[in-house]
């Protein structure tokens, strides 16, 4: 892998002497061209000559534009490949001074163990239940309000929303402080209900949602009306359907952010019946002697990273369609 | 449009949304400012039956504390650092990944891989990395960041470990940081990019516009919602930074050595929170607040300024 | 089924407090629509024409009158409880169901007694869709049609409850011009065939000219005028009517009447020997110019326009009230580049309003 890396720098450095040198013909060009345009007799050689040099110009280009890509994606990808290869390896060969590119024997056994040490089969089904309940509520809550906004009138809808919209100014860490201290007096503490109540209204998807509804044309509910459709009725045969894109990526964002979350049940509920994967991953593989199985953990760390890529490469589309309008992570 | 005489159907779909939200949002808020001006608040004590002076007394005795400052300083180093850096960075790999056909969507996909991760999990990958097996004098394994350093000829450098410094812990934390925050900026500089009328470029290649001139006339100011969006969404999300440094160094915020040296501003509030210290969590918490306020308020002046259309 | 629309007013209060002026959208609309007819409710934007269809549904509730569905008095009634059928300016068709999804969605809904079976829904719903020609593309989206087939699909969807009324809410405006004049008959005929009694919104004087058996033609929520589209033209009631109605508009002249003559300018053009002395406005149809050398009204000529069958002379006189007159002649008619046309005037073609009222003077000749 150094030697590889060497390679790819030195790669990287030529592009950037190619870059320079484009630019210096670049003004040239230039030049020609002022030239051409004053000295007419001139003209057509000119052009030709540009021409030409522009095309090399461009190809050079493009090959630095790749390079710089090439370069810039393996250093994006190299921690998820020293993830894989460091999770596959012995603690001895993984200690060597210089490592192996990639291990001598593949030790899936590592995969298992770290499973085992770390619980994570438990800490995996906390995770997909409190994931699940939470999604499934918040998104009937969402829906509700979000129809509301969108479709009904009542009065003091304006004044309410803006208030509503003002409440995402302020960052969550002010809300946790009482929080703590209200699920302590609700007696939630080491329960679940303290995992997925407090987090159930999401003032952004309510948003998110209500301005996918605002471009369903009104007249779809004046006509569904004049046909005798209940509220109800229309928002789950016309609504819901027309919306459903943005309720899959509020659903992946949803139960990404449960699967990622860290702090809050960290506070409340970090006792082995209710811990979440997260929370499991950090401290699991250090022994007594407080050293760590790094090839074991690593281990773990890939398998809380593969859901997350097997629905990114699924369902690309909704969470790209819904982050790039978030701004929020989880 | 429809007359509506059911007004109380709309607060039946509302209320559980409210109900959760009095409970939840509103309240905590009222009682974040509460607790933050009553002097040496304390659940507990409150709990016990004590009562509390009203003063400000939490805020002053916070910005005495070496560690509030020192977390302050350092979330707002974080964010001064990455932003700019991150912010860069995505707005090239953008222009790169716009500026080509084949393989962009196979970059693209490549490029927005690290926004669905742990960042946790990712965080413990670069602290393996970093990581040092031994001593920096006499190590078994120098981690693979420093394996390349050697082979470049340079000395190798404690990075996270025992004998490590703040500098080399920040350098560490910049770059897990801008490897976590480049694809959301991508995304959205993209996406501004690719919305962007290809008749101005066309126009400025008529002109005989240079490709700097073009980038820095052209592309900038066009895109300057976008970027200015990507910044103000960086700031908030940078001086609320905390998990990533849990990813990388555990609950201890440090090296082993020096633990709570790389707290944050989240991280001093929700230390306070067990030690049942609500009054400076809260008065911590509003500073917080104010900070992203402000930030966001100037950005969004200066991004007013600089948009000229 | 005959429709009675008895002293119908709809108030909209003011939206902000800074202005609190209440809106009357409609203004005490009382009208029979005979069983079985189409009628037209024709009117600028604004004009109220909107709101009294959307009360004829139900959609929106007077705020004084009633409606009445022949002996039933519908006012109070919810829209599906009326038996109405609505077709939307932008046919509101559910973009992800398919065409016979679209049109079963209003059987879908009935309840009680009226619930129908599969069998029947899928029956009725083919013969709606057969009756506007659409049963080749049941299992299309909307998006796969064209804005003509989208709107034959809206009619089947209203017509397919059987209603006692259906509403058409402008109709044909988002067609393009060739589809609209198609359409425009294939409602006529659809109407012919089902006798169902409709009524529709237009702004497009043409359009409700071309169809309607009445048309009613409403400014500011008050009803200007209701008669049989030809009347309407030859004999509007008031001046709006008389402008609003007819292509190219009618040319409108400040006039006088003295000693029972009628004067544009210093010229007399007409006797009225029935009218008392005072100001007018003269309004003139294009067709009512005759070009005659010897005639009363002097104009000057700024262009002529051929239009094969007939001349367009566009001219100007200082007491038009637009910079142009318009009249159209006969195309053997020559002018040869006069600068002055003299024209006499065809007497059933000049409607003379009341300055101050803008109401129409009727003439003993013409009455």
């Amino acid at each position: 892998m150094v030697e590889n890396k060497e390679n790819k720098i030195i790669e990287e450095q030529q592009p950037l002497e190619v870059e320079k040198e484009e630019s210096t013909l670049e003004v040239e060009s230039k030049e020609n061209t002022k030239e051409a345009t004053s000295l007419n007799v001139m003209h057509e050689a000119n052009l030709e000559h540009v021409s030409n040099k522009q095309k090399v110009v461009k190809i050079l280009v493009k090959v630095a534009i790749y390079a710089f890509l090439i370069f810039m994606a393996i250093i994006v990808l190299f921690p998820f490949y020293w993830m894989i290869n460091s999770s596959l390896k012995s603690v001895e060969e993984y200690k060597l001074a210089v490592p192996t590119m990639w291990p001598r024997r593949l030790m899936f056994s590592n995969y298992a163990d770290a499973f085992q040490v770390a619980n994570l089969g438990r800490l995996f089904l906390n995770t997909l239940f409190v994931g699940v309940v939470s999604t499934a509520l918040s998104l009937v809550i969402t829906v509700l309000t979000a129809f509301a906004f969108a479709r009904l009138e009542f009065k003091g809808k304006n004044a309410l929303f803006g208030a509503l919209l003002a409440t995402m100014m302020i960052p969550g860490e002010l809300f946790t402080i009482t929080n703590y201290g209200t699920v302590t007096a609700f007696g939630w503490t080491h329960t679940f209900t303290a995992l997925i109540v407090p987090f159930l209204v999401s003032v952004f998807y309510i948003y998110l949602l209500r301005q996918n509804f605002m471009q369903i044309p009104n007249e779809l509910y004046l006509a569904a009306k004049v046909d005798g459709t209940s509220d109800i009725k229309y928002l789950w045969k016309v609504m819901i359907p027309l919306a459903l894109p943005t309720l899959i990526s509020i659903t992946i964002l949803k139960m990404m952010g449960a699967w990622n979350s860290y702090i809050w049940p960290n506070l409340v509920a970090n006792d082995e019946a209710h811990r979440m994967i997260t929370n499991g991953l950090r401290n699991a593989f250090t022994d007594a002697s407080g050293e760590t199985n790094m090839p074991r953990q690593m281990a773990a760390v890939a398998i809380v990273s593969f859901p997350l890529f097997l629905i990114f490469i699924f369902l690309r589309k909704y969470i790209m369609k819904g982050v790039s309008r978030s701004g929020i992570k989880g | 449009m429809v007359d509506s005489k059911h007004q109380w159907k709309a607060w039946l779909y509302l209320a559980p949304a409210i109900i959760l939200l009095l409970i939840f949002t509103v309240w905590p808020i009222i009682n974040t400012i509460r607790m933050a001006f009553l002097n040496n608040y304390s659940l507990q004590s409150e709990i016990g039956g004590a009562t509390f002076s009203i003063g400000i007394q939490n805020f002053t005795r916070i910005l005495r504390y070496k560690e509030f400052k020192r977390a302050l300083l350092t979330t707002t180093l974080l964010c001064v650092i990455t932003v700019p850096l991150s912010t860069i960075l995505a707005l090239i790999i953008a222009v790169c990944l716009n500026s080509i056909k084949p393989l962009s969507r196979f970059f693209q996909t490549i490029f927005f891989l690290p926004y669905v991760t742990n960042s946790i999990a990712i965080g413990m990958v670069f602290a393996a990395m970093f990581n040092i097996v031994g001593t920096i004098a006499n190590f078994n394994t120098p981690g693979v960041v420093n394996n390349l350093l050697m082979a470049l000829g340079f000395n190798p450098i404690d990075w996270i470990n025992t004998s490590s410094t703040y500098t080399t812990n920040m350098i560490v934390m910049v770059i897990y940081i801008v490897w976590n925050a480049l694809p959301f900026k991508i995304l959205i500089l993209l996406g501004g990019l690719q919305s962007v009328n290809k008749q101005y470029y066309e126009a400025a290649k008529i002109d005989g516009t240079s490709r700097f001139r073009t980038f820095t006339r052209i592309t900038v100011p066009l895109l300057s919602p976008m970027i200015a969006y990507v910044v103000i969404t960086g700031f908030i999300g940078g001086f609320k930074e905390y998990s990533s440094i849990v990813g990388v160094f555990g609950d201890s915020m440090g090296p082993a050595s020096d633990k709570g040296r790389l707290n944050t501003i989240v991280g001093f509030i929700y230390d306070a929170l067990p030690n049942l210290q609500q009054g400076r969590a809260s008065a911590a918490a509003l500073i917080l607040f104010v900070i992203i306020f402000a930030v966001t308020m100037v950005n969004l002046y200066v991004g007013k300024k600089r948009t000229h259309y | 089924m005959e429709v009675r629309l008895q002293n119908l007013t709809k108030i909209f209060p003011s939206r902000n407090k800074k202005n609190p002026e209440e809106v009357v959208a409609v203004n005490d609309f009382t009208f029979t629509i005979p069983d079985g007819k189409l009628i037209g409710l024709l009117g600028p934007s604004g004009c109220g024409k909107s709101t009294t269809l959307y009360m004829l549904s139900g959609l929106q509730k007077p705020t004084s009158g009633r409606i009445f569905f022949g002996d039933d008095d519908v006012t109070e009634l919810t829209p599906e409880n009326r038996g109405v059928g609505l077709v939307f300016q932008n046919y509101a068709l559910y973009p992800h169901m398919t065409v016979k999804q679209n049109i079963l969605f209003p059987l879908q809904n009935l309840k009680g007694a009226d619930k129908l079976s599969k069998e029947e829904m899928l029956d009725r719903a083919y013969e709606a869709a057969k009756l506007v020609q659409i049963d080749e593309l049941m299992d299309r989206k909307p998006s796969e049609l064209s804005g003509g087939q989208q709107q034959r699909v809206a009619i089947a969807r209203a017509l397919v409850k059987m209603p006692r009324v259906l509403l058409l809410d402008e109709p044909l405006s988002n067609l393009d011009a060739r589809l609209r004049l198609q359409t425009r008959e294939e409602i006529k005929r659809i109407q012919k065939e089902t006798k169902i009694t409709t009524i529709f919104v237009t702004h497009d004087q043409e359009e409700a000219m071309s169809i309607s058996d009445l048309i009613v033609v409403m400014k500011l929520g008050v009803v200007q005028q209701i008669d049989k589209p030809q009347d309407v033209y030859d004999n509007p009631k008031n001046l709006f009517v008389a402008k609003f109605l007819g292509t190219p508009p009618i040319n409108v002249f400040d006039g006088e009447v003295k000693n029972g003559s009628l004067f544009i300018g210093e010229e007399k053009v007409m006797n009225v020997s029935n009218v008392p002395d005072k100001k007018v406005f003269v309004g003139i149809r294009p067709e009512g110019f005759i070009v005659d050398p010897k005639g009363p009204l002097t104009c000057k000529v700024q262009n002529i326009e051929v239009m094969g069958r007939d001349v367009s002379i566009v001219s100007s006189n200082a007491a038009s009230q637009n910079p142009i007159i318009r009249s159209i002649v006969d195309a053997d008619v020559k002018l040869d580049g006069a600068e002055e046309v003299k024209f006499s005037l065809k007497p059933h073609k000049v409607f003379i309003f009341d300055a101050e009222t803008e109401e129409r003077i009727y003439l003993d000749e013409v009455k």
